[in-house]
């Protein structure tokens, strides 16, 4: 047993419980976003999501990306934190 | 010199950058190019190759020598094979005899050491060492995928930037855990590419076209790990890279996979034979998605770690070093 159990994590960073402050997966997964792009956030030409090409690691299928799949998970470790091929994980809106 | 476990380092700290993503993008630059061939090791290999494919045409003129494999793409850990292959007008060189008579023919012209001649296999090879350059080399008869395949990727490193660093780095990775060998079960040189190669084009923020690769390699390796250690449905989902289009499909819609013995397995539709699994030899993929995760967990705590430590305690360390635990000669 965990004797840390008890012990509230909270991250001021990313407004999660999942993680303390010091662990926030947001220190690492830092992108330097294209130049062209990077000046405005709203959807410039020629920039958009083509959810055909949207590939899902959990069932195969498209249209949505692994994080977000409603099937059962399959793989057998956990996903707590959300990983790079989420929805959340684009710099704007494009849900 | 200094005398380091990391000798791409040396002359290279990045430890005053902001981001860690980007510190680690710099190091996996620098251990590309401290990798990659130099000037003098291509030209020996090409005069070696040169040398054994006249010494080919001398035996029968009616046949030429192609380069295939790591070689042929430039994908090659020093002191690597070279994969060679020979084909000839009348295709009559896939048998013991042939093999034989190259085997002598080579050793003749002084060309060929501690020659192997491995005529019982599926696919069956000469093996040996040129005295001069000390290379290893394998020789294969009468068959053109090997060449096929490295024209693909070719042109797949052409058209994705960013897929050689990781390709290198992640050969490099496997090949220090002994996880690169098919013979035990390890993934081969072209399940690595396809598997890298999937992951540029499923990654969002690349489908988005919001980032560049190359600006990005860091946080991409970590991203690969996290992907095929903790994520990937291997039990269910099977990667694809038919006609150069990367996407994944459903196991059970892919009907020539079955039967399979195990459903925990790596499945990768061969581009160039749509009913191939070519990662049917990897059934070592539980120890490889272990280390995959493993070094995800290790990645990240190195980026925590030294997100906290000042700059002036993070001069003259490595974020790979233990990634990749380069035991070679210095170079």
């Amino acid at each position: 047993q965990c004797p840390q159990k008890w012990k509230k994590v909270y991250c001021t960073l990313c407004d999660s419980n999942k993680h303390s402050r010091d662990r926030c997966p947001s220190i690492w997964r830092v992108y330097l976003l294209r130049d062209d792009i990077s000046q405005e956030r709203k959807t410039p030409k020629g920039l958009s999501l083509d959810m055909e090409k949207v590939f899902c690691y959990n069932c195969g299928l498209t249209g949505h990306f692994g994080d977000d799949c409603s099937e059962r998970r399959s793989s057998r470790v956990p996903n707590e934190d959300g990983s790079a091929f989420s929805g959340e994980n684009l710099s704007y809106v494009l849900k | 010199a200094i005398m380091t476990d990391f000798p791409w380092i040396v002359n290279h700290d990045h430890s005053k950058q902001k981001e860690v993503a980007d510190w680690l993008t710099l190091e996996i630059k620098d251990f590309v190019s401290y990798i990659s061939p130099s000037k003098t090791e291509i030209e020996s290999r090409n005069i070696t190759i040169g040398k054994i494919r006249s010494s080919v045409k001398a035996l029968w003129p009616d046949a030429d020598l192609h380069v295939f494999g790591s070689y042929a793409t430039d994908l090659y850990l020093p002191g690597s094979d070279i994969d060679c292959v020979i084909n000839s007008k009348s295709g009559d060189k896939d048998n013991r005899n042939a093999l034989y008579q190259l085997a002598n023919h080579l050793s003749k012209d002084g060309l060929a050491i501690d020659v192997e001649v491995i005529s019982k296999a599926r696919v069956p090879i000469i093996k040996f060492v040129e005295p001069e350059s000390r290379i290893h080399i394998d020789i294969s008869f009468e068959r053109t995928n090997g060449v096929d395949a490295a024209k693909l990727i070719r042109s797949w490193l052409d058209s994705t930037p960013g897929l050689r660093e990781l390709v290198l780095i992640v050969k490099q990775f496997l090949h220090a855990r002994k996880l690169n060998n098919v013979h035990t079960g390890g993934l081969g040189g072209f399940s690595i590419i396809c598997l890298v190669f999937s992951f540029l084009h499923m990654h969002p923020r690349i489908v988005s076209r919001e980032i560049l690769a190359k600006d990005n390699l860091g946080v991409l390796l970590i991203d690969f790990f996290e992907l095929y250690g903790k994520n990937f449905g291997y039990d269910d989902v099977a990667i694809s890279v038919l006609n150069g289009e990367p996407s994944y499909l459903p196991k059970r819609s892919w009907k020539d996979l079955y039967p399979i013995r195990n459903s925990f397995s790596l499945a990768i539709q061969d581009p160039g034979d749509s009913t191939n699994n070519i990662s049917r030899g990897s059934f070592n993929i539980r120890d490889i998605k272990k280390a995959f995760a493993g070094t995800f967990d290790m990645l990240t705590n190195q980026c925590f770690e030294l997100n906290e430590v000042s700059l002036k305690g993070r001069s003259g360390k490595s974020i790979l070093g233990s990634v990749i635990k380069y035991r070679g000669k210095q170079r």
